[in-house]
């Protein structure tokens, strides 16, 4: 994939602007006016802490009014760039994220930055804590790259904790908790990498993997993370679950294939050092009733066998037999399980077994199956107690690789 | 008397045998020249598959050309080529040897070459139909069960059915076997099936509807309630 293309007027205020120490910039549609009252306020709190470093925030502007009617602002220190987004901006969900973060890390590879911080476009991320964070794990500790941890909460971001979290660090070893984010910070020489979104054939409406990126290209930067206390709201309304979970799954399939020969490399993984102190998260509400979801397994397990015998081996497939005869109150999907599920998935996404959207929408009531279970384990922990069980999720994961590495290199040995 | 029968046994002995031994060159001539273009077609698919394989032909379609690959997932694009070669080889191997029957026999190779567009056009009706209907209803059915319908199944079988019959009639009709039956027959199997829905819908379900309709009208508006588990 090309480098990240600006329009004229953009090329021309980079030029204007010259250089920055760190660019800040929003990766979706908010309003110049926003940003500047946001970024002002940062400011001020930054004080000193900040003086010393020329700061430019950059932000999309699709929205109204268009950028050549809003050159680079300077006043009181505060450069405010807006920018015309790619194209592929405009994908669904996070394609449109990822193309914005590109772009972002792109202008800052243009303003050759020491540091590049992407935040979300609510804005959530930038306050002075957050920022000081990710300065501070990128200048002062030297970080290639910082992800976030997020403030614990149990019962949010699933995918992330039920398949992406676990499956990026099984294969890139890395131990970082939210390989996908809205906010995170890169230093100077990851961006432009970044900015390409990684692998060359990757298409333009790709996702951005930060982690994998710099687990394949820049193996000697550091990868650190911070602990925020932000909560992004997502809108949800009109996303349906088995699109949202193909588009992100299929992504990480694709970085999967892409990679292929650097992950089956990996042994075990390596702690990404973390600052700033962890939030207790939200406490819990009102207890969650599993059975809706345990109810779309079983009807996923009674209609889907003929396009599940296509991708899973017998003794998975058993073994799921198994699972549907179970009491309700004993439902349970072992972590081995659904580890070498999501793997042979993987593997079937890879070899084109079925056409890949079969593939990723039958992997939705899986999924189901994975979160009840989930809910029912984690329903009378506390956040951190659910963290904790993450984390030995997390491993059996790292211990089931070697299933993967021999059905990705002996695909037929399994084959029902 | 007699003798005349076993004359006339004679004659029409001799006229069968006669016409075989006429018929022998060309039978001889198609199965020769179908076996050689057999020969010729496996040879020549196997020197494209590997000259495809060193031009890395699938690595650089396969970016390019998802929605074909999603059609015939587990046909690489450089098998595709291959199959293609074979088949076509195989083709013009009947072509010249049904021609090559043409010395013996004018009406039957006359007709017979003129058959064989309709049967390539009817070979490749029933495999896109297949393949449509084999995609369509894995379609119905994933979509169905993500959306927790419980007759997904039900609803995939009878759009997998309704596909492959229009497929079969389609075939049929292309093959100008059945003439008119097939029309009629085709019209009044689909007409039915909606008839019968229909009636099943407006008649079977008549209390169903009115009784959901009646809940419906009585149940309280509902707040929206805050999901309580987010996956993304």
């Amino acid at each position: 994939m090309a480098a990240v293309e600006f329009a004229e007027e953009t090329k021309q205020q980079i030029e204007r602007i010259g250089s920055a120490d760190v660019v800040v910039g929003v990766a979706g549609s908010i309003s110049p006016e926003e940003l500047r009252t946001h970024a002002e306020r940062l400011m001020r709190e930054l004080g000193s802490a900040a003086s010393s470093l020329r700061f430019v925030f950059a932000l999309p502007a699709n929205a109204t009014p268009p950028p050549e009617a809003t050159p680079a602002a300077e006043d009181a220190g505060l450069t405010v760039l807006p920018f015309l987004p790619p194209a592929e901006a405009t994908g669904e969900f996070w394609a449109g994220v990822s193309a914005h973060q590109r772009a972002v890390l792109g202008l800052a590879a243009s303003l050759k930055a020491r540091a590049c911080i992407v935040l979300g476009s609510d804005l959530a991320g930038l306050d002075a804590r957050s920022i000081q964070l990710f300065t501070y794990a990128v200048l002062e500790r030297q970080c290639g790259l910082a992800m976030p941890v997020y403030p614990a909460a149990k019962y949010e971001g699933l995918i992330n904790s039920g398949i992406l979290s676990p499956l990026s660090r099984a294969l890139y070893g890395k131990r970082v908790r939210y390989p996908v984010a809205y906010d995170f910070a890169v230093s100077g020489a990851l961006c432009e990498g970044l900015a390409r979104g990684g692998s060359a054939e990757t298409s333009g409406n790709a996702l951005l993997w930060p982690v994998t990126v710099a687990a394949t290209q820049f193996p000697q930067a550091p990868v650190g993370q911070v602990h925020i206390d932000v909560h992004h709201k997502v809108a949800t309304d009109g996303l349906e679950l088995s699109a949202v979970l193909g588009q992100l799954a299929g992504s990480m399939f694709l970085e999967m294939d892409l990679c292929a020969s650097h992950w089956q490399r990996i042994r075990g993984s390596q702690p990404a050092p973390a600052w700033g102190n962890a939030g207790d998260g939200e406490p819990d509400g009102e207890p969650i009733d599993p059975q809706p979801m345990v109810d779309s397994f079983l009807l996923g397990s009674k209609s889907l066998d003929e396009v599940w015998r296509l991708i899973l081996p017998p003794n998975t497939l058993l073994e799921l037999r198994h699972l549907t005869r179970l009491a309700p109150g004993q439902f349970h999907l072992p972590d081995e399980l659904w580890a070498s599920i999501v793997y042979d998935f993987a593997l079937a996404w890879r070899l084109r077994t079925i056409s890949r959207v079969h593939v990723l929408g039958a992997l939705t009531p899986l999924y189901l199956g994975w979160v009840a279970s989930y809910i029912r384990e984690v329903s009378g922990l506390s956040n951190a107690a659910a963290e904790q069980r993450l984390e030995q999720f997390a491993r059996v994961w790292e211990e089931k690789k070697p299933y993967l590495l021999s059905r990705w290199r002996w695909p037929d040995r399994f084959n029902p | 008397m007699w003798q005349q029968v076993e004359q006339s046994l004679h004659t029409s002995m001799v006229l069968v045998v006669n016409k075989i031994a006429t018929l022998l060159p060309g039978i001889l001539a198609f199965i020769v020249a179908f076996l050689f273009f057999l020969f010729v077609g496996w040879l020549l698919s196997l020197l494209v598959s590997r000259i495809l394989a060193a031009l890395h032909f699938d690595e650089r379609m396969g970016r390019g050309a998802h929605a074909m690959a999603e059609w015939s997932p587990r046909a690489t694009p450089s098998l595709l080529v291959g199959r293609i070669v074979f088949w076509g080889f195989v083709v013009a191997g009947v072509v010249v040897g049904v021609s090559a029957l043409s010395t013996s026999e004018h009406v039957v190779s006359g007709w017979m070459l003129g058959y064989v567009p309709r049967v390539v056009g009817a070979a490749i009706l029933l495999l896109a139909g297949n393949v449509l209907a084999r995609f369509v209803s894995r379609s119905v059915l994933i979509t169905g069960v993500n959306l927790n319908l419980s007759y997904a199944r039900i609803l995939s079988m009878g759009v997998r059915w309704m596909i492959l019959v229009l497929t079969g009639a389609m075939v049929l009709d292309h093959l100008a076997l059945g003439g008119a039956i097939v029309e009629l027959g085709f019209g009044i199997l689909f007409g039915g099936i909606v008839f019968a829905l229909s009636l099943a819908v407006g008649l079977g379900s008549r209390d169903l509807v009115s009784r959901s309709l009646e809940r419906e009208a009585a149940r309280p508006v509902e707040v929206a309630q805050p999901e309580k588990v987010h996956h993304f």
